[in-house]
């Protein structure tokens, strides 16, 4: 009461502070998004006849129906996905004797259920998130259930036996065919109560919550096929040249969605349109720092989906895209989709290849880690300021 | 100190009191204090009837004479109810025409006149004030209603504060402050007793007839050996801050306060709360408590029962009726019946919570290692959880039932066990803090809203809508209308300085813009002469009638269209005469002013126009060579191009100022289609082209004298080179940043091997898209990345769009012969200079030395923290203090305090 009466007598509402948010910033950078042909159609009005992309088109679909897996692989992993997940089930409902922890709730996450797996990757993701914390105990004991219950299942059925095998992010349940990643979590509440000798890590725990605001999202603004297709497209790319590697499958995911579906008419585009913009956000420094990216639509205001990456991974990254552009602009996409491997061996992304006369040649790194740090700190940790400000 | 403690006292209550009656009433004072004499005997006598505390009252009285202790203590002592409704009113009227005429020096005769009616209770002051009576009226009823509301706290009832009338009506509002705190909290004690001592020295033996039987302190509960213990301990630290913790919880704080421990258990007489029922046992039994019983007898002060009061928030209902507890409790002078009396409820509530207890089920079995022996049997165990060891099983399964392992468990395994905590003061001092620091954060938004407030209308005064114009302040010279536009308060970036230092330096310097200048000015003015020479010279044949009119006309134009051509950079194009027409085609069109006379007889030479660098405003230091394009009337030739050329050098001579030195060098060139006028530093290269070019060559004119016309190419490109200025003054120039960018991208065009190839127009076609398709206005360092972006981004490799010329009615890429190479090149390199910008070296883009980093002057927020922090810190004792209103028995923690006051 008496702070009320004093600090109405000093009459700070006065001077203007009202015309703007409380919390705006003076000092923010306003992070750019970076040229995007797409979106900058009306500059830049096409003057010569489209390409025949007709080639890159057909390879891409074959590219693509090369990496689906095939449907005896799908209910491989359908069949004992289900069964864990009854297992996993009649552990939250009826926990019985099972002590070791508390279930709260079962979640198919990441690529099973986005429908976005790739052939010969036959594993399924499963988020349990826990009530009680996850200490390491309580992660094996769940794991001794579930391979208790699931082999009685099994041998119901008259099938193999699983086996179950723990690691830092939960246990993982393999059958003869395929696989379930059983990825462990806890409450959101529960998180910061963590201890890293007991628990399990943290940022596992938190990633797998991540996880299943992911799947949420994806379900709810990513379930157009033309973005599934760019998606195992670009995971597969992704996984071959070892620049774009670091490039999680979430950042993917939310880069095949911008590139199919962010444009003026918010119709899906074509995929070679889509395969080609993709590449050309990523060289033109969609993932470097001093740019917006694209916004991570599962973690509070202003964080990116790359800053998750460190700065070599993204000077990497887009030094690796840069070239990918060219060789494909050279007409290279075959080599670059892995449709076919370049003529002795070369990796396309980090040797020099002559394609027609035209010589393309890879880019050097612009990251240095210099002692004194590059400033480049300031940059990423306005973004990341944000999101704690915010 | 102490007088001013007294006002304090008041005007606490309502600042308004002073003005009217302050001098009258305190005159009462004063002249109150007259008679000490008294005070001794009439104390003794007073002490023994009434219950003691209204010493106050009684000294007040004193000095009035025992007629007005018989008077209060018969109104004490009978509550005489009946009569207050009459005095009320009589009092009030009185009061009010008494406070003014209560002079010093009459204080009895004053004060025998408002004594009567004056006897009523506070609640009768609180309505007077209501009724605002008198000037001083409203004043005195916030004090009372002030007063009667923490009147309603007492758990020592007290004796019907018989208030004093008119002139120490002072001293009853010091009494009621002084009431607030002795009921439950308040700030008055201290004040009333300096007050007392300081207002009237001879006032001081009042507390001391008090101290002849016992030196009672009313909040801490203890009695001191003698007056000097007793003012040693008034004046001490643990006093203050009982006090100001009884204080905080008169003013409203305590019935929350207290109510957090919801199990605890307070005994009301020593004020002393216990964790649990042994502990209050504990305490009862104490000789602590025996003292404070044993005191509290011997002062006849009612004890409270000895049943413990369980602390529940439903204390302060009390609250909602002050006008009766206090009446009550003054007519009764009993036990104030709401506070010490138990809830039956509490105690149930204990019982349930008693029944808890034993059934704790032990948890977390799978955290105990047993650690056996050779022989298998198990030697110890090992709780993971607690990091402790047994070596009994017993003392294994107490261990699982203890509270420390459950709460561990609970810590680490499973969060909502449910685990019985300990009413701990830390756990309440945690949740304080944490409000503190919320309320804390809050005033800290707010004062930085203000702050920036201010420091937003100082940087807009220092930085200003044009905080990167510095660089390139004499830009005028190019005439472009930069427009720059409001440039949105963004703060420099490191890019930013670096792009705009790099464009300080490849900017022209004054010098060599002045050369060009006036060597395109010679030339323009040389060329109109001759042009008019030419007109003068075709005319005659024609009419010879027209060309007064015409010259005329032209003497008229020269001030507006010549001079003013020259000087105003805008449109270079100086109007040759009055027949200075735009030719039907889109070149010309938009040209100069004049009215399209053109006669049959139009002269050959219809204008001239800046293009290129010049027109654009894009020459760099360095650059020597300036276009201007003269637009002929018809298909220009050979014959006469070579007349300009044998002609000019005369006209430059004329137009050139006597004392101007410049030599001019007039040089034919006509595979170009040119003329070039050099004065040895400065080369402008004049193109002579048509409107008529533009028709298809093949059409109807081919039986002209082709061999005779200027290469056809050349006059198209000059043509072209028409257009391109006047696009680029249309649509590029007002775009932000990128006449800038467009510079700074020829330098690198020039410095560059790669970029080389980009031709000029169509990097400005390229770097104005780029600006073009921003969503806003994009400052320096922005702008040249993003321009990297797209080029990065394969926008010239072959699937790109191309550049579309929009100069050209075709779709005409501006880009289209480029060599496949070459794009590739172009984009590999745009690539690396992307990330380099991202990495932050920019500098090796644009070639130069990276430039020191700005210390930012204004890195935090400005405001005096520390005068903040030491008003939070007074904040926080009180809230505190709250906390320790229950805590009184334990040992303060200070030192805890503080820090937690630093938080």
């Amino acid at each position: 009461m008496v702070r009320g009466a004093g600090r109405g007598g000093r009459g700070i509402p006065g001077r203007g502070g009202m015309g703007r948010p409380p919390f705006s910033r003076p000092r923010v950078l306003m992070l750019r998004p970076p040229f995007d042909l797409i979106l900058a159609e009306p500059a830049f009005p096409r003057c010569k006849p489209a390409p025949d992309d007709a080639a890159l088109t057909q390879a891409l679909l074959k590219r693509h129906a090369e990496l689906c897996p095939t449907p005896t692989e799908q209910s491989a992993v359908l069949s004992i996905v289900t069964k864990l997940q009854t297992v996993l089930d009649n552990l939250v409902v009826a926990p019985g004797d099972f002590a070791a922890c508390q279930l709260e709730e079962v979640r198919q996450v990441g690529s099973y259920k986005k429908g976005t797996m790739m052939a010969g990757k036959n594993v399924a993701d499963i988020v349990v998130i826990m009530k009680t914390l996850p200490t390491k105990e309580a992660v094996e004991g769940l794991s001794n259930k579930v391979n208790e219950e699931l082999n009685k299942l099994m041998r119901a059925e008259g099938l193999g036996n699983v086996s179950s095998t723990c690691h830092e992010r939960g246990f993982t349940v393999t059958a003869a065919t395929a696989a379930v990643r059983v990825l462990v979590t806890t409450l959101h509440q529960n998180l910061r109560k963590l201890e890293p000798e007991v628990h399990l890590d943290y940022k596992v725990i938190s990633s797998h919550l991540a996880a299943i605001r992911h799947s949420r999202w994806f379900e709810e603004n990513a379930h157009h096929s033309s973005i599934k297709v760019l998606i195992r497209l670009l995971r597969d790319m992704c996984a071959r040249h070892s620049g774009l590697e670091p490039l999680t499958p979430w950042m993917i995911d939310l880069l095949a969605h911008h590139c199919i579906m962010n444009n003026p008419a918010r119709q899906a585009l074509p995929i070679n349109v889509a395969f080609r913009r993709s590449l050309s956000l990523l060289a033109g420094g969609l993932f470097l720092p001093g740019c917006a990216g694209l916004p991570d639509p599962c973690e509070a205001a202003h964080s990116r989906a790359h800053t998750a990456l460190d700065l070599a991974a993204q000077d990497h990254a887009a030094a690796t895209a840069q070239t990918l552009l060219r060789v494909v602009a050279r007409g290279g996409h075959r080599y670059v989709l892995g449709l076919q491997a370049f003529e002795g061996g070369k990796d396309i992304s980090t040797e020099i290849t002559v394609w027609d006369g035209v010589v393309v040649s890879p880019l050097a790194p612009a990251y240095h880690d210099s002692p004194e740090p590059m400033d480049t700190e300031d940059k990423d940790d306005d973004g990341i300021q944000d999101g704690v400000a915010a | 100190m102490m007088a001013a403690n007294n006002y304090f006292g008041f005007t606490h209550g309502g600042t308004q009191y002073g003005a009217a009656t302050a001098s009258a009433a305190y005159g009462g004072q004063t002249g109150y204090a007259v008679a000490p004499a008294a005070t001794a005997a009439t104390y003794g006598t007073q002490r023994a009837a009434a219950t003691g505390y209204d010493t106050a009252y009684q000294a007040a009285a004193a000095t009035q004479g025992n007629l007005h202790a018989a008077h209060a203590h018969a109104h004490a002592a009978a509550a005489a109810a009946s009569a207050y409704d009459a005095s009320k009113s009589a009092y009030y009227q009185q009061a009010a025409a008494a406070y003014p005429t209560a002079a010093p020096p009459q204080p009895q005769p004053a004060y025998d006149t408002t004594a009567k009616p004056a006897y009523s209770t506070p609640a009768t002051y609180a309505q007077g004030g209501a009724r605002g009576s008198g000037g001083a009226k409203p004043a005195y009823g916030s004090v009372y209603t002030a007063t009667t509301a923490a009147a309603s706290y007492p758990s020592q009832p007290y004796t019907a504060p018989a208030a004093q009338p008119a002139k120490p009506l002072y001293n009853a509002a010091s009494m009621y402050v002084a009431q607030q705190k002795t009921g439950g909290g308040g700030s008055g004690w201290k004040n009333y007793n300096k007050s007392g001592v300081g207002a009237t020295p001879q006032r001081r033996p009042k507390p001391q007839p008090k101290a002849q039987q016992l030196h009672y302190c009313d909040v801490c509960r203890i009695s001191c050996a003698g007056p000097q213990t007793y003012k040693e301990h008034l004046e001490g630290q643990k006093h203050k801050k009982k006090e100001a913790a009884v204080k905080v919880a008169a003013a409203g704080g305590a019935a929350g306060a207290r109510a957090c421990g919801a199990s605890a258990l307070r005994c009301e007489l020593c004020d002393v709360t216990c964790t649990g029922a042994d502990a209050y046992a504990a305490h009862v039994r104490g000789i602590k408590h025996q003292k404070v019983v044993k005191l509290h007898t011997m002062l006849g002060k009612p004890i409270p029962s000895t049943e413990p009061t369980k602390l529940t928030p439903a204390k302060k209902t009390v609250a909602g009726a002050p006008k009766v507890s206090f009446v009550a409790s003054g007519g009764l002078s009993t036990v104030g019946a709401s506070s010490s009396v138990p809830r039956p409820a509490d105690k149930e509530d204990e019982k349930v919570e008693e029944e808890d207890e034993p059934e704790v089920q032990p948890v977390g079995q799978d955290y105990i290692e047993e650690i056996r022996g050779d022989d298998g049997k198990a030697l110890s165990f090992n709780c993971k959880l607690c990091d402790c060891k047994f070596n009994d099983p017993n003392a294994k399964e107490m261990h699982m039932k203890g509270r420390r392992h459950r709460l561990q468990y609970k810590k680490k395994v499973q969060p909502d066990l449910e685990v019985k905590v300990k009413p701990s003061m830390h756990q309440r001092k945690l949740a304080e803090a944490k409000a503190q620091r919320m309320l804390v954060r809050d005033e800290l938004w707010a004062r930085r809203r203000m702050h920036e407030a201010g420091e937003d209308d100082e940087r807009a005064y220092w930085e200003g809508a044009d905080w990167w114009r510095g660089p390139h302040h004499h830009h005028h010279h190019q005439g472009m209308g930069m427009g720059y536009g409001p440039v949105g308060r963004r703060p420099e970036t490191s890019d930013d300085r670096h792009v705009l230092a790099k464009h300080a330096e490849i900017y022209p310097p004054e010098q060599q813009l002045q050369e060009i200048q006036r060597a395109v000015s010679h030339t323009e003015k040389a060329l109109k002469s001759l042009s008019d020479a030419l007109a003068d010279h075709a005319r005659p044949k024609n009419q010879a009638g027209k060309a007064v009119i015409k010259t005329e006309d032209k003497k008229d134009d020269k001030p507006e269209g010549k001079e003013d051509g020259r000087d105003n950079q805008l449109f270079s194009f100086v109007g040759e005469g009055e027949a200075a027409p735009a030719s039907g085609d889109g070149a010309g069109a938009g040209g100069a002013g004049g009215a399209p006379v053109g006669g049959p007889g139009v002269r050959a030479l219809k204008g001239v126009m800046r293009v290129g660098l010049l027109a654009k405003g894009l020459l760099l230091r360095g650059d020597r060579d300036v276009r201007l394009v003269v637009l002929c009337h018809d298909r220009p030739t050979v014959t006469l191009l070579k007349r300009v050329a044998n002609d000019l050098p005369h006209h430059l001579n004329k137009v050139k100022g006597p004392n101007e030195d410049a030599k001019y060098k007039v040089e034919l060139q006509p595979a170009e289609g040119a003329v070039q006028v050099s004065d040895g530093t400065v080369n402008v290269v004049v193109s002579l082209t048509s409107a008529v070019m533009r028709e298809p060559a093949e059409g109807g004119d081919i039986k002209r004298d082709d061999k005779d016309v200027l290469p056809r190419q050349k006059c198209l490109d000059a043509l072209a080179a028409l257009r391109h200025a006047k696009w680029f003054q249309a649509r590029a120039a007002s775009l932000q940043s990128c006449v800038i960018i467009i510079r700074i991208m020829r330098d690198l065009c020039r410095r560059i091997p790669n970029w080389t190839p980009l031709n000029p127009y169509a990097m400005e076609l390229l770097v104005s898209g780029v600006m073009q398709s921003a969503s806003g206005a994009l400052s320096p360092g922005e702008a040249l990345r993003r321009v990297m972006e797209a080029l990065a981004g394969g926008l010239i490799l072959e699937h790109g769009p191309g550049l579309r010329d929009p100069c050209e009615k075709e779709l005409v890429d501006a880009l289209g012969n480029m060599p496949a190479q070459k794009r590739e090149d172009l984009t590999a390199s745009a690539q690396q200079f992307l990330r380099q910008i991202a990495f932050r070296q920019i500098n090796k883009v644009l070639d130069m030395e990276p430039l020191p980093k700005v210390k930012h002057a204004s890195g935090g927020w400005k405001f005096p923290r520390k005068r903040r922090r030491s008003n939070t810190d007074a904040d926080q004792d009180t809230h505190n203090g709250d906390g320790k209103v229950v805590k009184t028995e334990e040992k303060a923690d200070v030192s805890e305090i503080n820090s937690n006051a630093k938080k």
